[in-house]
């Protein structure tokens, strides 16, 4: 018998809204559409009515999860039209917001795959063991959601010597927390047996389709922002790109695993270099200059780009953000084709997908 | 600090430049829009040639050549977005559905609705003059 099954906009398997028609044969997927929108907020449009400081506080409640990231690209972007050059402490303490967002991103990516093959457990272990990432970002940055540790021209918090230190020994901490997680995620048959070979995305269709991130390194595709257009001083650390080949749901799992071991070397190199010097060029409200560029980041999910149109005025003329879910959910309809009604909201989710961020 | 290339090129370089790009491996980080100061569309098709971004700019048109069929969903979702947002037209690109906008905006085609009406309109329009 074929079947249309609507998942979405709201379900229990989404944390946000999205829509999606599976027709089935069955239990088998034999073909999926997905349909996105249902967070549109005009951001953009909103940005043009904005000056760059109030940009950064826009831009960063595109999403609750990467909200650095957003601050992170848009500052980057018209510190590139001005012609401005962040001191190198001010870099390092964006690079360290940003693993520290990233590893905090990967965890509650790993928790909500667990609880939707079941494994409960699991889930509440990688949650209760987030809290300590979150923890170092209240302490840190004084929120834990959107930081506001960027400004234009740097960042607005330093760290000093005894957090650098409490930081330092919360590396040693969380790569022992995530040993333990590794092991298991790794080795549990009921994660191997609901996620191997489950919603592949080969490395030609990842190519093709333009995957990125963590989603594109999973199907084998040696991609990241952070080594391939280095910026932010992230060519001063040494850290590896993992890629996995096998393209399923399980590969998800394993780059995002070994991707938190490289996020902790991130942050202990840059907390042992930290340069001295100032953190910003004062917090001075900038005219954007007359010009237009486009910047990249490694968000957790993947590549980040930001353009910004500066006609010389304090507000922005034009602000497009595109986001890593932009290029991966159009994945999902593939990656849904010949599997089971029953692993369809697993398989929407392995993209670790943001919605929020996707509509903006 | 990333490199950004400007390259200025007419709508029929838009498909070789793109079958350029897909041939030497590069990806296609996004295809943006927005109106100049002087009222004309300005499409640009960003490459990533690391560690630079090459940037391929068509000014003053609104019905460009698809390259959905080089960069499949990289490409026709940004074309979709900017015909729903720039009411820019995409030879052969299929936008009998929406993308972004709600279904009853494609009563009106939805077509630059949310980038080229002031945002006070569309305050009043869709709260009220007093925006409550």
């Amino acid at each position: 018998m074929s079947y249309i099954v609507p998942i979405g906009p709201y379900h229990p398997a989404l944390e946000e809204p999205i829509h999606a028609k599976l027709y089935t044969e069955g239990e088998v997927i034999k073909d999926a559409e997905v349909f996105v929108g249902y967070n549109h907020r005009g951001i953009e449009k909103l940005a043009t009515e904005r000056n760059a400081i109030q940009t950064l506080v826009l831009v960063e409640r595109v999403c609750g999860i990467c909200s650095h990231s957003h601050a992170f690209t848009y500052a980057m972007c018209v510190e590139n039209i001005n012609g401005v050059e962040v001191p190198k402490r001010g870099q390092y303490i964006r690079v360290i917001t940003a693993e520290l967002e990233r590893l905090h991103s990967h965890f509650l990516w790993l928790g909500i795959a667990c609880h939707i093959i079941g494994h409960d457990s699991m889930f509440m272990h990688i949650w209760d063991e987030r809290e300590l990432v979150m923890d170092l970002l209240e302490k840190m940055t004084g929120n834990r959601v959107n930081y506001a540790m960027v400004t234009i021209g740097g960042a607005r918090r330093d760290i000093d010597d005894e957090l650098r230190r409490e930081l330092l020994s919360a590396c040693q901490k969380l790569k022992g927390l995530l040993d333990r997680i590794a092991e298991i995620a790794l080795t549990d048959k009921t994660i191997a047996m609901r996620t191997k070979g489950v919603g592949v995305l080969t490395k030609e269709d990842a190519i093709r389709m333009g995957a990125v991130g963590p989603h594109a390194r999973a199907s084998g595709v040696d991609i990241d922002v952070r080594r391939d257009a280095p910026y932010s001083s992230y060519d001063d650390f040494d850290f590896k790109v993992h890629t996995v080949d096998s393209g399923d749901v399980f590969a998800r799992v394993l780059v995002r695993v070994l991707e938190c071991y490289e996020s902790i070397k991130i942050i202990r190199q840059a907390l042992e270099m930290l340069p001295e010097g100032p953190i910003n060029l004062g917090n001075k409200l900038p005219k954007i200059k007359e010009g237009q560029t486009v910047c990249r980041h490694e968000a957790p999910r993947g590549q980040l780009s930001h353009m910004v149109v500066g006609d010389g005025g304090l507000n922005n003329h034009r602000v497009s953000i595109h986001v890593p879910s932009y290029k991966n959910t159009p994945t999902i309809p593939h990656m849904l084709r010949g599997n089971t009604v029953a692993d369809a909201g697993l398989i929407i989710a392995s993209i670790d997908p943001c919605f929020s961020c996707l509509d903006r | 600090m990333q490199e950004y290339k400007r390259i200025d090129i007419g709508k029929d370089q838009v498909v070789p430049v793109a079958e350029r790009m897909r041939r030497e491996g590069r990806y296609l980080v996004m295809i943006h829009g927005f109106i100049n100061n002087d009222g004309q569309m300005d499409v640009s098709y960003d490459y990533a040639v690391n560690p630079a971004i090459e940037s391929y700019h068509v000014v003053g048109e609104t019905a460009l050549p698809s390259i959905g069929a080089i960069y499949d969903t990289a490409a026709t979702w940004p074309e979709r977005e900017l015909n729903e947002l720039f009411a820019v037209e995409f030879e052969g690109l299929d936008t009998s559905k929406r993308l972004f906008l709600p279904e009853d905006m494609l009563e009106t085609q939805g077509k630059g609705q949310i980038m080229v009406t002031p945002l006070s309109e569309l305050v009043e329009k869709n709260l009220g003059g007093d925006g409550k």
